[in-house]
């Protein structure tokens, strides 16, 4: 039942019988959905939940680990061309996309391995690391931009410059496209289980030596840890969520531009997180799914200042609710968790 | 056969911009010993213990714990190898509660903490009080105790030296005792013990040598009856020197 | 016996590209040296700078006016916004980062609703003169020099003036010039609109040379970071001087081969490395050497 303490392990939201029957429900709901929404209606719930990966790797990555990245839609992005390229090369196999997944999120792990080695093995002071990780992605935006030509191809892909790729091919298992209802029982199935085996590495000991580091650094490095390398970790492991998000994004909407890493994107995922509570997954996870329906909502009625209305709201939570909203709102409700942060439960050996 | 000291310095020097900080230490403290550090404000008592942890790079000289030289090694290296440090101000985790605090400290790799470290470490709580009330945030502590909690951290990692630093300042002086006689205990079940202290009543219980720093270089060196006796470390305490 | 054209050509490109950092990062860098945060609305503030200019250049204000209206309005608007929402973070570095981020957002969108995506940019005051088959643009030559007098005017007001001194003061150690009654928060308020006034001005500077839309802020965005990174926090000054020369030896010629695009991507790297080797930046060794000259 050591699994069961994990996942009840306290650095996340509800532990209780209540929360698990409520939990349960939502879940029923989603799974039940295309009984009550057209095929058109689950796509639009598919894009709420593809972002949650990036949102909840940026999570670990900020809330726990005290790492802030501005650049996690770079490999949102660098996924979703690399699945472009490597399965729109592959076409006559059925395993193409499968290949194209599995290679994109090697690449992220890869550059996220070279640019986080940079980064932490330096021991570089804490605001280098939201400002290179920006710079990084404004790079990548431009470099993507100016891919227009038909020089730029790789095989039988062009990148395509600033209208970027398009024609990418959904994924599929041997002869199984995932495709409109089905896209979204493989969006909804993978994010639920990011979701959980995310609040199981939180609530183990790898969770507890992240808040450890972003608590104090050198008490940690102290304590016979090395630091660098779990930051590296994490870093990578987000990389790759974001990654899985990318790959998702390109599944479902077949096309990717390089305005995906662009300025505005790159700030969603820090405002889906502050907004939520960055360190409550679940708050996340809820906070990403509701934000993006509330933009698609505001932007398919026209209206051109859902920008400004998500500055506004990063700058109302950050200035308000520091610890989040979603987190703030579950805190009235249980009041006297407030003060005190959670304990493990694994620790109650007697 | 000689034993390896505890842990060792062999012209130990660095320099902070024109300032020289620690200047040719040669420091040696057997396995088994307490080693008491004294020295007025500025001498370079914290520098050496950081230097020695390895949070700062020295410029000349070598660092060597139980004869191995450690010297290029990172922090958590040598912390891993058998070193343990307190910091001047405490740095328990105090948004964290207790029992995180110590679960933090007790390594995955714990494999490696032998038994006898093992006991000074569950001795260490049950003297220090911190077995119960365990989901208390850290800083709910009282000053003292969160000192002890900091103390039994880095005893979770099984180290055979540990470097307190100026541990009981701002206890009262039961309670300065009181982590005096803990020490004795410890050490008695095996550790070193090397502690930067001013209080002299704490010095003169548990010291079984004492070395005075000045100026980034060791003044003077003995058992307490020396050193209490000795003029000139009266004199560099009142700024005669 | 184009040589001495080539060579001047260089020397020209080296100074622009260093210049160009220098400007696009100097409002940063004040802030960056007395709160130790980053704004990440400097871009925005930039951009605030130029678009004043603009349009005041455009109703026929002299072009050195419009960059002093720019100074002092962006300036006032940087004192507004330390007020009310910047100084609830300071000791909260990675909250103040993302606030300013949140206030980039809202300035950078919001001026797009309010002016749409285009504006009439300012043609480059001055003409230019050739050397053999290079051309020179006067304007720039005149930005490097008003880049070092920017610098030295600077130093000159940290190190003699009142104002300087309890900077100074409250960079060392806050508490203790609170104590010794230095008003603090003012110091805060007026470094952080000395910082936004400078990117404002730089940004009328610089309006000239690019195209103004409501994003143009994002273009010196990078390079200013990355300045500022490369230079660290030690000595902000020194480090941005050290740091614009570094990475202009580093651009110029990478631009001159690849292109200015691979020439950023350089800049990047460079900083990449420059911090796994100096992890405080280039200042830290500046700081170093200078006090030893001095005997410290």
């Amino acid at each position: 039942m050591r699994l069961l303490h994990l996942v009840n392990g306290g650095e996340d939201l509800g532990r209780s019988r209540w929360f698990w029957i409520g939990f349960a429900a939502v879940i029923l709901a989603l799974v039940a959905l295309p009984l009550y929404q057209t095929e058109f209606e689950a796509s639009n719930a598919s894009y709420y939940l593809l972002n949650i990966p990036l949102a909840l790797g940026l999570s670990m990555l900020w809330g726990y680990c005290g790492i802030l990245s501005f650049g996690q839609v770079a490999y949102f992005g660098i996924a979703g061309y690399a699945y472009g390229v490597i399965a729109g090369n592959l076409t006559e196999t059925s395993w193409g996309p499968l290949v194209g997944s599995v290679g994109g999120l090697l690449l992220c792990a890869a550059v996220g391995a070279i640019f986080g080695y940079f980064v932490f093995f330096g021991r570089v002071q804490g605001w280098i690391v939201p400002i290179l990780t920006l710079v990084f992605t404004l790079l990548l935006e431009t470099f993507l931009g100016q891919t227009a030509g038909y020089q730029w191809r790789i095989g039988a892909v062009q990148l395509g410059g600033y209208n970027g790729m398009t024609g990418i091919p959904p994924f599929q298992i041997g002869n199984f496209i995932f495709q409109g209802y089905a896209f979204y029982f493989f969006a909804l199935s993978l994010t639920v289980a990011v979701y959980f085996i995310s609040r199981v590495l939180m609530n183990a000991h790898f969770g507890k030596i992240m808040i450890a580091i972003r608590e104090d650094v050198l008490r940690t490095e102290t304590l016979g840890y090395d630091v660098r390398f779990y930051q590296l970790g994490v870093f990578v492991l987000a990389a790759m969520l974001a990654g899985l998000s990318g790959l998702l994004y390109v599944q479902w909407g077949n096309y990717i531009t390089p305005s995906q890493v662009g300025l505005l994107p790159a700030a969603l995922p820090v405002i889906w997180v502050a907004v939520g509570g960055r360190n409550r997954l679940l708050a996340v996870a809820i906070a990403t799914y509701l934000l993006n329906w509330i933009n698609y909502t505001l932007s398919e009625a026209g209206n051109q200042y859902a920008p400004v209305i998500m500055g506004a709201l990063l700058l109302l939570v950050m200035l308000f609710f520091p610890r989040g909203i979603i987190v703030a709102i579950a805190e009235l409700r249980w009041p006297w968790r407030r003060d005190v942060t959670p304990v493990s439960v694994q620790d109650r050996s007697a | 056969m000689k034993m390896q000291p505890a842990i060792s310095t062999v012209n130990l020097t660095k320099r902070f911009g024109g300032v020289i900080a620690t200047d040719g230490v040669d420091l040696s403290v057997s396995s088994g010993e307490i080693r008491c550090i004294i020295g007025p404000n500025g001498a370079g008592k914290s520098t050496l213990f950081a230097l020695l942890c390895g949070i700062h790079a020295p410029d000349g000289g070598e660092i060597l714990l139980g004869g191995r030289d450690v010297t290029r090694l990172p922090a958590f290296r040598r912390v891993r190898l058998g070193l343990g440090l307190t910091f001047q101000t405490n740095r328990a985790y105090h948004n964290l509660t207790i029992a995180q605090n110590l679960e933090i400290a007790r390594r995955r790799n714990s494999a490696r903490v032998d038994s006898d470290a093992l006991r000074r470490y569950q001795h260490a709580i049950g003297l220090f009080e911190l077995d119960q009330l365990t989901d208390l945030p850290a800083r709910a502590l009282p000053h003292h105790q969160l000192q002890w909690l900091e103390i039994a951290m880095v005893l979770a990692g099984g180290p055979d030296v540990i470097l307190l630093d100026e541990p009981t300042a701002g206890m009262s002086p039961e309670e300065t005792m009181q982590t005096a006689s803990v020490l004795r205990t410890l050490n008695g079940m095996g550790l070193t013990i090397v502690v930067v202290e001013h209080d002299i009543a704490f010095v003169r219980e548990i010291a079984h040598r004492v070395t005075v720093l000045h100026e980034g270089r060791i003044f003077a060196e003995g058992s307490v009856a020396e050193i209490t006796a000795h003029e000139d470390v009266r004199n560099i305490y009142l700024g005669r020197a | 016996m184009d040589t001495l054209g080539l060579l001047a050509s260089i020397l020209y490109q080296f100074g622009t590209n260093a210049a160009f950092l220098l400007l696009a990062a100097i409002g940063l860098v004040v802030i960056l040296g007395m709160m130790n945060i980053i704004n990440l609305a400097h871009g925005e503030l930039m951009m605030m700078g130029a678009y004043i200019a603009t349009i005041v250049t455009h109703r026929g204000i002299p072009f050195p006016l419009a960059v002093l209206l720019a100074f002092l309005l962006v300036a006032m608007f940087g004192a507004a916004l330390e007020r009310v929402i910047i100084r609830r973070f300071y000791g909260h570095e990675l909250g103040a980062l993302v606030v300013t981020w949140g206030i980039s957002l809202i300035m950078g969108q919001g001026t797009l609703l309010f002016f749409g995506p285009f504006m009439p940019s300012i043609g480059i005051p001055g003409g230019s003169f050739s050397l053999g088959a290079y051309s020179f643009a006067t304007y720039w030559i005149v930005l490097i020099g008003v880049s070092a007098i920017l610098i030295a005017a600077l130093w000159w007001i940290y190190q003699n003036t009142r104002f300087g001194l309890m900077a100074r003061a409250t960079m060392q150690k806050a508490a203790m010039a609170e104590a010794l009654g230095v008003n603090t928060d003012r110091v805060y308020m007026l470094t952080f609109a000395l910082g936004s006034g400078l990117a404002g001005a730089c940004g009328a500077l610089l309006a000239p040379t690019v195209s103004i839309s409501p994003l143009m802020g994002q273009q010196f965005v990078a390079p200013a970071f990355i300045t500022v990174v490369v230079g660290g926090a030690a000595n902000v000054l020194l480090g941005a001087i050290g740091s614009s020369l570094l990475l202009s030896a580093v651009k110029t010629p990478v631009g001159l081969l690849f292109g200015a695009f691979i020439g950023t991507v350089a800049l990047l790297l460079t900083a990449l490395i420059i911090i796994r080797l100096m992890p405080n930046g280039v200042s830290f060794y500046l700081q170093r050497f200078t006090e030893r000259r001095v005997g410290a």
